[in-house]
């Protein structure tokens, strides 16, 4: 197991095997949370943080683009089951102590938006010598730097006064969102010979 | 700054003593810890706590320098940094200072010296305030008990910072803050590779969840009397981010302290001068063992190499301006 991807190829390449997983794996959790956000923006905005729903729409299908253009793809037959199964993984859970549905399932969105921005750090798996040149290898740091951003409605939103009433309930669904998260993640990449530092 | 990766469960043989450099996990509620002893299981042990973009191997040389001397040293990633967990949305102060308090508990009945640097040293002030009793000295470095204006306004800038361009753009802010152009230049081509480490493992939500522990910061100045343990006081000669006023602050109200002020050093003296600094944290702790501290809310200049002498600020001089004004007559 080795800690980044690779090894790369002469041109500083990510092989296309571990391109195919980590862009599918990614494309999964981004279109889901692009599916989610499309559903929950209504068609006219009432609201001012409306417009940070869509921006993040919009920011999602952008991270699901580049990484179906930026991808060198590689014919991988057991994404047939692995992605149903990620898919499975991004469905609307329930969460425990809020018994307002619509409450529960906007803190279950921004619970899984914090995991997948804040626990995939996809640049962090780059070997130093990735070529910068790379499409894919640019396309992995632009998603990390913007995820960072991303991130910041959802922690406004989770940590908000709106829902200090229910802390605790609100830090387990998104401690739950994360393990479940790095966990798919995790293992996803062992699958392709990479693991992570203290991960085992 | 080279990166050392030792094994899971290391050893090494310093000093004809057999040390396990053992990587164990301290759980604390729900969340791992992950910690580091090396030295001899008795006789005294210092606690190095980290700052905030920290991580603890960078406290590798103070192993090294420690451990020959006869010392344990303990060193710990803090929850949300390194291989510690990160919990996703709050980590209180508090929760740093029942992480210590577990941890000093593990090392059994032993003289236990805390040192903590920056973010660190508010820790370390905050375990001295509430479990003084724990420990036999206690070395602040680079810190503060009050957020001023500036310090405040610097942190927001840090926090607008790291959450738009990233724990690069942080790295990118601090390193010049708080390393001197001696410890730069000579790394300038290469400070992607010396950032490199500290950026894989500070994640973005995890760093600004521990700088978010300061927004309801209450000031520590009220509480500093209560600590009454010795005390040496370390702070850089040009450190700016946490200049001398703020360590003034602990000299003035810790009453068994002194101030040593360390000469051409910035805010990351520790990391820039680890063996002068490792060399004052050994005779802090043999002074207090062998009951020869005097704090007395001295101040002193250390010297500019390990092992050189310690002296007395001139007294006649005023130790927090820049320029070498009389102290006014009172």
């Amino acid at each position: 197991m080795n800690q980044f991807l690779g090894p790369l190829d002469q041109s500083g390449r990510v092989p296309p095997r571990q391109q195919t997983r980590v862009a599918a794996f990614l494309i999964s959790a981004h279109g889901a949370l692009a599916r989610r956000l499309a559903f929950a923006l209504p068609a006219r905005m009432k609201a001012a943080w409306h417009t940070e729903l869509n921006a993040q729409l919009h920011q999602e299908a952008e991270t699901v683009s580049l990484l179906m253009r930026a991808t060198f793809w590689a014919l991988d037959p057991e994404l047939l089951l692995l992605v149903p199964s990620w898919e499975a993984a991004w469905l609307p859970k329930p969460v425990p102590e809020i018994a307002d549905l619509t409450m529960a399932s906007t803190i279950d969105t921004a619970a899984l938006g914090h995991a997948v921005h804040a626990a995939i750090r996809p640049a962090a798996l780059l070997p130093d010598k990735a070529s910068g040149d790379d499409p894919f290898v640019m396309a992995l740091r632009r998603i990390e730097f913007e995820n960072g951003r991303l991130m910041q409605a959802q922690i406004l939103f989770l940590k908000g006064q709106d829902l200090l009433p229910f802390r605790d309930a609100v830090n387990a669904a998104v401690e739950q969102r994360h393990a479940q998260v790095r966990e798919l993640w995790d293992a996803m990449l062992k699958g392709v010979g990479v693991q992570r530092e203290g991960r085992s | 700054l080279t990166y050392l990766k030792g094994s899971a469960w290391g050893s090494a043989n310093v000093g004809g003593l057999i040390t396990d450099a053992a990587m164990p996990f301290l759980a604390y509620c729900s969340h791992r810890v992950r910690y580091e002893i090396s030295g001899p299981d008795t006789g005294p042990a210092y606690v190095l706590v980290n700052g905030l973009t920290q991580y603890s191997e960078l406290w590798a040389a103070y192993r090294d320098t420690l451990v020959a001397q006869n010392f344990g040293i303990v060193t710990f990633d803090l929850l949300g940094q390194g291989e510690s967990d990160k919990p996703t949305l709050f980590i209180g102060q508090d929760d740093h200072v029942a992480v210590l308090r577990l941890l000093i508990e593990t090392l059994g009945n032993r003289p236990i010296f805390l040192a903590g640097i920056s973010f660190g040293g508010i820790i370390a002030l905050r375990y001295a305030i509430e479990h003084g009793e724990t420990i036999a000295g206690l070395v602040p470095m680079s810190t503060f008990a009050e957020l001023p204006p500036q310090l405040f306004l610097l942190g927001n800038a840090m926090r607008t910072g790291l959450i738009l361009g990233g724990t690069g753009y942080l790295q990118d802010m601090l390193l010049p803050m708080n390393l001197s152009d001696a410890w730069l230049a000579p790394l300038m081509d290469k400070l992607d590779t010396v950032k490199r480490q500290g950026w894989l493992v500070n994640d973005v939500y995890a760093l600004q969840n521990l700088m978010e522990s300061f927004l309801h910061f209450e000031p520590l100045t009220p509480q500093l009397h209560q600590i009454r343990v010795p005390t040496m006081i370390l702070n850089g000669e040009f450190d700016f981010l946490t200049p001398r006023t703020l360590h003034e602050t602990l000299r003035t109200h810790i009453p068994d302290s002194a101030l040593i002020i360390i000469p051409r050093a910035y805010h990351a003296f520790t990391l820039e001068k680890a063996a002068l600094t490792a060399d004052l944290l050994v005779r802090f702790a043999r002074e207090v063992m062998e009951k020869r501290w005097s704090g007395g809310g001295a101040v002193r200049i250390a010297p500019e190499e390990a092992g050189g002498q310690i002296v007395p600020f001139p007294a006649e001089f005023d130790h927090l301006r820049a320029i070498p004004a009389r102290k006014p007559a009172s």
